[in-house]
């Protein structure tokens, strides 16, 4: 699983480089993520725009981040697309992560 | 054009993948986009659950496919020999959609979305477990063009 990080101001961008986050892949993304959490970064961008699959065990992984940072920040999904964003749609975590079609629309929503 | 294509991987989530992929190929002439990305998302679905919760993420065990494509329908039948679904999740009126209070943070679902997700993805889903062996059915049927 590769993560590649952009520092905007206060806000982390990460943009997933694999083109899946399934189960195989959830337990390792989900470990990279909350140590980018607990290093402080608790405003983060999560940039799904080269990723074309992701399974409940990878949304899952997801959620937990968002828990992981609780109320001292903010997690928003940036390039979610196909049966990525059909997937926020169905589990209706669209209402949770609100999906923003660009990182910078995603920046201005998680901008402290 | 009827045909089955039958596909068995070993009980390891690192290969799901290639059976997504399969079954994904497979479908993609006969399916359009979002009808083949949803059997894929419930094959997946499937087989992570029977190697997480069936075979407790103990490797060396055979997941078998068996994709049947005719004129009308695509169906995928997952069979493993692993310990079944419970009773009362399988029957147990799971509901048909997510419903959970989007502002609780904390009480938001992790997991157990599975099975919800492979009824909402296919037409038909059934589940026949005999002692020694699971199957679980899914059809996906062909819109007319």
């Amino acid at each position: 699983m590769t993560l590649n990080d952009t520092a905007h101001g206060d806000v982390l961008v990460v943009r997933v480089e694999d083109s899946r986050i399934d189960a195989a892949r959830a337990p390792e993304f989900k470990t990279a993520m909350i140590e980018r959490i607990d290093r402080g970064h608790v405003r983060l961008v999560l940039d799904l725009s080269k990723v074309d699959f992701v399974d409940s065990s990878g949304l899952g992984a997801i959620v937990s981040c968002l828990k992981r940072i609780g109320p001292r920040g903010n997690l928003a999904v940036a390039g979610a697309k196909g049966a990525v964003a059909k997937l926020f749609a169905l589990t209706r975590m669209d209402r949770v992560f609100p999906l923003h079609a660009s990182v910078d629309d995603a920046l201005k929503s998680v901008a402290g | 054009m009827p045909g089955v294509v039958r596909l068995s991987i070993d009980s390891d989530l690192n290969q799901v993948e290639f059976i997504a992929r399969a079954v994904r190929s497979l479908c993609d002439n006969l399916l359009g986009r979002e009808d083949a990305e949803a059997v894929e998302l419930a094959v997946v679905e499937a087989m992570n659950n029977i190697i997480k919760h069936g075979y407790r993420g103990r490797r060396g065990e055979a997941v078998d496919v068996n994709v049947t494509l005719t004129r009308s329908e695509v169906e995928v039948e997952v069979v493993d020999h692993a310990t079944p679904i419970p009773e009362r999740i399988v029957k147990g009126g799971e509901p048909l959609a997510f419903d959970f209070d989007a502002t609780d943070v904390a009480g938001l679902p992790e997991g157990g979305m599975g099975l919800t997700l492979i009824r909402m993805s296919m037409d038909e889903v059934d589940y026949v477990s005999r002692p020694g062996e699971n199957r679980l059915r899914m059809v996906k049927r062909i819109a007319a063009s």
